[in-house]
């Protein structure tokens, strides 16, 4: 068996991370460019191979129609939920979608499980790189407000990946984990998690037992299109509509020049969680340069729309909680987005608490399914998990109403179980339809499945199947039946409205290969060599310079040692032997990767390699 | 959708008190309840058997959605009396969950007439600041009903403990009474959320 990893597959951002082997402590993987992120972007070459991440980002700009970001908004959903995205998102969606997104890149098309599978894939490389391993499980996150079809989807990009995803964990619930608030207190906690493009509240109980820590999800709430994302189209919608006014340049909504001016005001909100006031530049095609000077109350206003719109589901997550924000005891903040001042503000407002921020918002949630990986594989108990369900299971009955099974905020694994019997004689099917949402009508609620019950010919009345609806640990639905006159079990084919089913996703993994499968130790031994070439030319270059003359004759003696050694084993095969070396080189040359950084910035950047320098 | 009927039936072996190791009491010490619902989460759990055999995984996941059905029952004391009724073989709702207890039906008709009277004013644009004052005159008088009913449930629930031990015919009256409590306090409690959700729309 390989390693196991925890993975937050975000909607602007993924990240992966492991929990160290002796302390617990989790980690985030940096990728090949130095950072943890990955853009959750991928990009599909006119040669057929795949681009994830940064390489990926920048193609937005020069290749939009083979580049997609976002993805995660096309988890689990069909073509007609999907219209209020087109208008904001460039998703090219290729015809004949009927239960299932299928997204157009280049002359290739692919499901969003596929293209989540990419970015999957991508960060399972660079784990395999940390590692030195294979890396074969994992523990995805997903917002704690997604609904059936939403996690399914999410699972089968992690099989796709090649990847066995041994638990789905919601992301507020990670990041409480990742905090590991027990050590300083016991009591409530609220997590408010406001990401690239869903938005989560969850609150907590937590409890210490003889046994360990518990963590018991009390209510969840929230929206899986609200999100930073949400923030940077009220931005881009505000300044699209002054240029035409004062230019009168129209552009079109997804084109170059848009995701140009967009990626100019997420730098503007960034500064402006910084300082008071920002200007933007940004050069029409006129060749004219539009500016516009942004204060921190005229963002504040402008975005206040979406800051709102998260503060019912807080509400609600308390009043199903049966809290007051006063029984709050530690609120956590989580998310790229809740950077923003007016979002601390609101929060710290609401609770009348000032909010956890200590760990990274990008980071916190990939920490927490580190954690949670780390109990599941190595069974080391002194932390439980309890989550809950966040949408009522319904079936619908008479008049287009729907029965509510299984309320909403119930701790899962939960199951109901109903008794059907037949209406007329010899009927030999009973037609089921199972839904998600608080909804009184099944027209307002989330399809989930329709299947028949098949029942033997039997009088009216007579026959009694009970059929068992069960919520697992993942939030999946599972459904089962049993003849109660014969006590047979019932094997039910359940065809989900929205999604893929079975023997796709086989074949899907069956083509991944083609993808990526390239031999492990081969990929290695490239990227190991790759990074060998860069620190090698680095310090050909750092020697060169004049200020090498202050090393001692040992340290330079040393440095030379560790790079013909280095040559030596690039020239073998062994890759492993390779970062060795690598190693050895990066510390015989601390001192001069120091020396020729000017002091003033070296500060900044100590503890840095020199091939970064 | 041609024929549904609810879960809790006779056929149902499964029985919540027992899962707990407690007497099929209404008055249930929460703080103990919880206590062994933790205590038997961490052994069911299924995080404890990802790397189990696959008869295992299976087993967990039965038994703790099993307890984890059971807690969310327990906890509730209206659920908790519905399920007892159940197991019982004596929760009946079937037709007289729709209609109006004999003493309440005055003032039902009323609350109709008002409901009415508002959605028909609130149609035809008219000022709705007096029909809104009775409207929530009525929806209180109601809350206070439901009130007096769960006082009556809990009687009730104290009747049924006591008479546990002691005889089968004691028992099925309290039953009946318990059953009838149920199906007015459900019927009040409709009452209100459409008040509510009427005043809720002005």
């Amino acid at each position: 068996m390989g390693r196991i990893v925890g993975i937050d597959l975000g909607t602007t951002n993924s990240l992966v991370a492991y929990a160290d082997a002796l302390t617990g402590q989790p980690k985030c993987i940096p990728g090949p460019y130095g950072s943890t992120l990955c853009p959750s972007v991928v990009s599909i070459d006119t040669d057929g191979s795949v681009i994830v991440g940064q390489p990926a980002k920048r193609r937005l700009l020069t290749q939009p129609e083979r580049t997609i970001y976002s993805v995660k908004r096309l988890m689990g959903r069909g073509p007609t939920d999907i219209q209020d995205e087109l208008k904001l998102f460039p998703f090219r969606i290729a015809p004949a979608s009927r239960n299932v997104i299928r997204v157009r890149l280049g002359d290739k098309v692919f499901t969003p499980p596929e293209i989540s599978a990419f970015i999957l894939r991508e960060l399972k490389n660079w784990a395999e790189a940390f590692f030195g391993e294979t890396v074969d499980r994992a523990v995805i996150t997903v917002p704690a407000y997604f609904n059936d079809a939403q996690r399914q989807a999410t699972k089968d990009a992690g099989r796709i990946a090649g990847l066995e995803v041994l638990r789905l964990v919601n992301e507020p619930t990670a990041a409480a984990l990742a905090y590991g608030l027990h050590e300083k207190q016991r009591g409530k906690v609220a997590v408010y998690d406001l990401g690239g493009g869903t938005f989560d509240i969850s609150v907590l109980k937590l409890i210490s037992t003889s046994e360990g820590d518990i963590y018991q999800v009390l209510s969840t709430n929230g929206d899986t299109h609200l999100g930073g994302d949400d923030i940077d189209n009220l931005l881009q919608a505000f300044v699209h509509e002054l240029i035409l006014q004062h230019d009168r340049v129209d552009f079109s909504p997804h084109g170059e020049l848009a995701q140009e001016l967009r990626k100019a005001l997420i730098q503007v909100k960034h500064q402006l969680s910084e300082t008071e006031a920002a200007t933007l530049r940004f050069s029409l095609p006129n060749g004219k340069v539009f500016t516009h000077e942004f204060t921190r109350g005229a963002l504040d206003a402008l975005i206040r729309p979406v800051v709102d719109r998260t503060m019912g589901p807080v509400k609600q997550a308390l009043a199903d909680a049966q809290l007051k924000p006063a029984d709050i005891g530690e609120v956590v903040l989580v998310g790229g987005a809740t950077r923003t001042p007016l979002i601390r503000r609101t929060v710290q407002e609401f609770f009348d608490r000032k909010p956890h921020t200590e760990l990274n918002p990008d980071e916190v949630v990939a920490l927490g399914a580190a954690v949670q990986a780390n109990i599941l594989d190595r069974g080391v108990k002194n932390m439980l998990l309890l989550d809950v369900t966040p949408l009522s299971l319904g079936i619908e009955t008479y008049g287009g109403a729907v029965a509510k099974v299984i309320p909403r905020n119930s701790t899962i694994p939960a199951s109901a179980q109903e008794l059907y019997t037949t209406g007329v004689d010899n009927q030999t099917g009973i037609e089921i339809h199972v839904l998600q949402g608080e909804r009184e009508l099944a027209k307002d609620c989330r399809s989930l499945a329709r299947f028949t019950l098949k029942v033997p010919p039997a009088p009216a009345g007579l026959p009694r199947i009970e059929v068992k609806f069960l919520i697992d640990a993942n939030g999946i639905l599972q459904v089962g039946a049993r003849d109660l006159r014969t006590g047979e079990q019932h094997s039910i084919e359940v065809q989900p409205s929205y999604g893929i089913s079975h023997a796709e996703i086989e074949r899907m993994l069956e083509e991944s290969i083609e993808y990526a499968e390239q031999d492990f130790a081969e990929r290695q031994l490239i990227e190991a060599r790759t990074e060998a070439d860069t620190i090698l030319a680095a310090t050909v270059k750092a020697q060169a310079n004049p200020k090498s003359a202050e090393l001692t004759a040992d340290e330079g003696a040393k440095i030379d040692a560790s790079v013909a050694a280095l040559k030596e084993s690039v020239a073998g095969t062994d890759y492993k032997l390779i970062r060795k070396r690598i190693d050895e080189l990066n510390r015989a040359t601390e001192h001069l990767a120091e020396l020729l950084m000017s002091s003033a910035v070296s500060t900044a950047l100590e503890g840095r390699k020199l091939a970064e320098v | 959708m041609s024929t549904a009927t609810t879960s809790t039936n006779s056929e149902k072996v499964l029985d919540y008190f027992a899962i707990f190791g407690v007497p099929r009491k209404l008055w249930i010490e929460m703080s103990e309840l919880e206590q062994k619902f933790l205590q038997m989460s961490w052994k069911l759990h299924p995080d404890n058997f990802v790397n189990a055999t696959e008869q295992e995984r299976e087993l967990s996941l039965k038994r703790s959605s099993e307890l984890n059905d059971a807690y969310r029952t327990l906890r509730d004391p209206i659920a908790r009396v519905e399920y007892l009724l159940g197991i019982e073989g004596e929760r009946k709702e079937g037709e007289k969950k729709q209609q109006a207890p004999p003493e309440l039906l005055e003032e039902v008709f009323e609350l109709n007439e008002s409901l009415e009277e508002l959605r028909e004013a609130r149609a035809s644009g008219q000022d709705l600041t007096g029909l809104q004052a009775r409207l929530e005159t009525a929806e209180k008088s109601f809350q206070e009903k439901l009130g007096e009913v769960d006082a009556e449930l809990q009687s009730a629930a104290r009747e049924w403990d006591a008479a546990l031990t002691v005889d089968s015919a004691a028992r099925k009256k309290v039953m009946a009474r318990l059953n009838e409590l149920l199906n007015r306090r459900s019927y009040i409690r409709n009452l209100v959320t459409n008040v509510a959700k009427e005043l809720g729309e002005v």
